[in-house]
């Protein structure tokens, strides 16, 4: 369609200029990406493949033991299955709690709608580690929460962080602005209109709901729940603050191989698979939108 | 006259350019963010820019030893560090990779007067600082101080134990202890006596990630007992006006060294050695030791008695004698063990 359109536009100018053209319309985005990217991505991957001494030395020689060590090694299948499980069940969460939130906002409008888009937006401005230590104040022994429990007449605390608990709160928090924004992005087809119409025609505001609004926000969906998870799957910051060293993730496992065990290669290694399980989610994505049509 | 005048002026402006040059000699030097740098720059970066005007020195602050060597690693081909403050464990691992410069006596006459325990074999650095596990505990919540490592395993601090796990060199150093004292089998036998001596403590730990340090849960409350580094235990008990307190316990303590080394490609070498010396005299090994209660690894240090004995260095008889590169050798063993039989007991 474009390159005919193109085409139509330009009908004297050469083939090859055009050809030419492309190639240096392509050519910074092709070097940022090759920089930014694909050259790092090729290191990871180098070293993902270096020999290194248990002390943490790195002899300049190749090896495969890494990559042997976590495939055959039962921890790091659990670990990944750990992360993959940890990151959908985030997902779906916050997936329920961002859908009412951005169906409002979409159907709100005005003042009232710019209000309600900063309240959304402004958690971003923070960065994690600022609102994973808020989370720590709201649940810890004597946060918020247990203080509320207590004064109404609980005996003892519970036990809402350092643990998967806290890690799974802390997280979908975090992640709901980047869910409800795209799940806003993703209602475009979201027509007023086409819901009156099925009200008119006798159905229920459930049977509305199910059969007109959740199927054309579905786009919506598929784009917030794929950014959610990859987010949810490379994050550590939070994982490693709430989870009190009892939940292992291979964001968390990579930064421990990394920063406190100073095995890169490992680390290496982990953050491969973990560009694998983003590859995947990428396919699953790709793969519903067809489906959409 | 006027010739005489012009000569002078001349003169005047090569002496002002030579030592404009002379003070554009630059180093820098790479260690710990933090309370580390505050006190390290006013300790002794500043006495020694002041004793040495011709030299500026940049301090470099990371994050962690693993971070620096990160740096150096991606800077081996034109390095811009000059000096590395860092754990021993990783200064070994540099030195396998050829990224630090061996010290010796003849250039350096100040390392004859170190403690035969500040140098290591396969080491191209020397130690520059020990500090040592201690108990930490909030005072409100022991009114009668606690001195063994077992009041963490008491129902009292039933969820207010915090200890930085394995692979953190704390845990790992609370392993070795607890090996020693119930008479196990050291590095060899992987401290299988102190996985064991874990077990009752374990279900107490609230986490065993306490971030960023392990001195902040305690003093707010939120933990009571907990081990961590002596230097930094004990200047936060000051500015904490004693809600945090130290203990050496009664089981023992271990030994945290970091190691001061030369990077090999300095373009700064002379100024970077005569820096290594200073950090190394009895004058800057007092100076910091006074104001950080890191132990001096200098035999010639007069330091006050006050300082001195908030360091390890008047209970000798209890530090555990550590052999960190041995450690290192098994780490990951040692992080297996840990996962499978300390932490399903803290769940």
């Amino acid at each position: 369609m474009t390159a005919s359109a193109t085409h139509a536009a330009l009908p004297e100018a050469p083939k090859l200029d055009g050809r030419a053209l492309i190639v240096m319309l392509l050519l910074p985005i092709t070097a940022v990406n090759l920089i930014g990217f694909i050259l790092p991505v090729v290191n990871l991957a180098m070293i993902s493949f270096m020999e290194v001494r248990s002390t943490g030395a790195m002899t300049g020689n190749w090896s495969f033991a890494k990559w042997q060590l976590v495939v055959t090694d039962p921890f790091y299948w659990e670990l990944l299955w750990n992360s993959v499980r940890t990151s959908l069940t985030i997902t779906l969460l916050t997936l329920l709690v961002s859908y009412p939130v951005a169906l409002y906002l979409h159907r709100s409008s005005g003042m009232w709608r710019s209000i309600l888009l900063v309240m959304v937006i402004s958690p971003l401005l923070l960065s994690a580690v600022v609102r994973t230590y808020g989370w720590i104040a709201i649940l810890s022994d004597r946060g918020l929460i247990n203080n509320g429990l207590m004064a109404l007449g609980f005996d003892g605390p519970l036990r809402l962080m350092f643990n998967l608990t806290g890690v799974v709160i802390g997280l979908t928090e975090i992640l709901m602005p980047y869910m409800i924004l795209a799940l806003l992005a993703g209602f475009g087809k979201l027509d007023s209109r086409v819901e009156e119409a099925a009200a008119t025609l006798g159905a229920s505001p459930f049977r509305v709901f199910w059969r007109v609004v959740l199927p054309l926000s579905l786009p919506g969906i598929a784009l917030g729940s794929l950014l959610t998870f990859v987010l949810a799957v490379s994050s550590f910051i939070t994982p490693k603050l709430l989870g009190g060293g009892r939940v292992f993730l291979l964001a968390t496992e990579v930064y421990d191989q990394a920063i406190v065990t100073l095995d890169w290669p490992l680390a290496a290694t982990l953050s491969i698979i973990v560009l694998v399980v983003f590859g995947v989610a990428l396919t699953i994505y790709s793969r519903v939108l067809k489906s959409l049509g | 006259m006027q010739n005489r005048s012009l000569a002078l002026a001349a003169t005047a402006l090569a002496i002002g350019l030579s030592s404009g040059m002379a003070r554009a000699q630059e180093i820098n030097v790479m260690a710990y963010t933090g309370l580390f740098q505050d006190r390290y720059i006013k300790a002794v970066i500043e006495p020694f820019q002041k004793a040495n005007p011709g030299i500026k020195v940049n301090y470099v602050p990371q994050p962690s030893s693993a971070a620096m060597i990160g740096q150096l690693r991606a800077q081996k081909a034109a390095p811009q560090t000059d000096v590395v403050i860092m754990d021993v464990s990783v200064a070994k691992a540099g030195t396998d990779e050829g990224l630090f410069k061996a010290l010796d006596e003849n250039s350096m006459p100040v390392l004859k007067d170190l403690y035969p325990n500040a140098r290591f074999p396969g080491v191209a650095g020397v130690a520059v600082t020990f500090d040592n596990l201690v108990l930490i505990y909030n005072s409100d919540a022991y009114p009668t101080p606690p001195t063994s490592l077992l009041a963490m395993a008491e129902p009292a601090a039933r969820g207010k134990v915090v200890i930085p796990g394995v692979p953190d060199i704390q845990g790992l150093s609370l392993l070795m202890i607890l090996d020693k004292k119930n008479g196990g089998p050291g590095v060899e036998g992987r401290f299988e006596k102190g996985i064991e001596a874990m077990a009752p403590i374990a279900p107490n730990v609230q986490t065993w990630e306490p971030k960023p340090e392990v001195y902040a849960p305690i003093i707010a409350g939120q933990a009571t007992i907990g081990v961590g580094w002596n230097a930094r235990a004990q200047v936060n008990s000051e500015t904490s006006g004693g809600k945090l307190r130290a203990v050496i316990p009664s089981e023992g303590t271990a030994f945290q060294v970091n190691v001061i080394s030369l990077v090999e490609g300095s373009k700064q070498a002379e100024a970077a050695r005569k820096f290594v010396a200073y950090a190394l005299s009895p004058e800057a090994q007092k100076s910091f030791t006074e104001s950080m209660f890191y132990a001096p690894t200098n035999s010639k240090a007069q330091i006050d008695p006050k300082a001195i004995n908030r360091t390890a260095v008047n209970f000798l008889d209890r530090v555990v004698p550590v052999d960190w590169i041995a450690v290192a050798r098994v780490r990951d063993q040692l992080s297996d063990q840990w996962r499978r039989r300390v932490l399903p007991l803290s769940r």
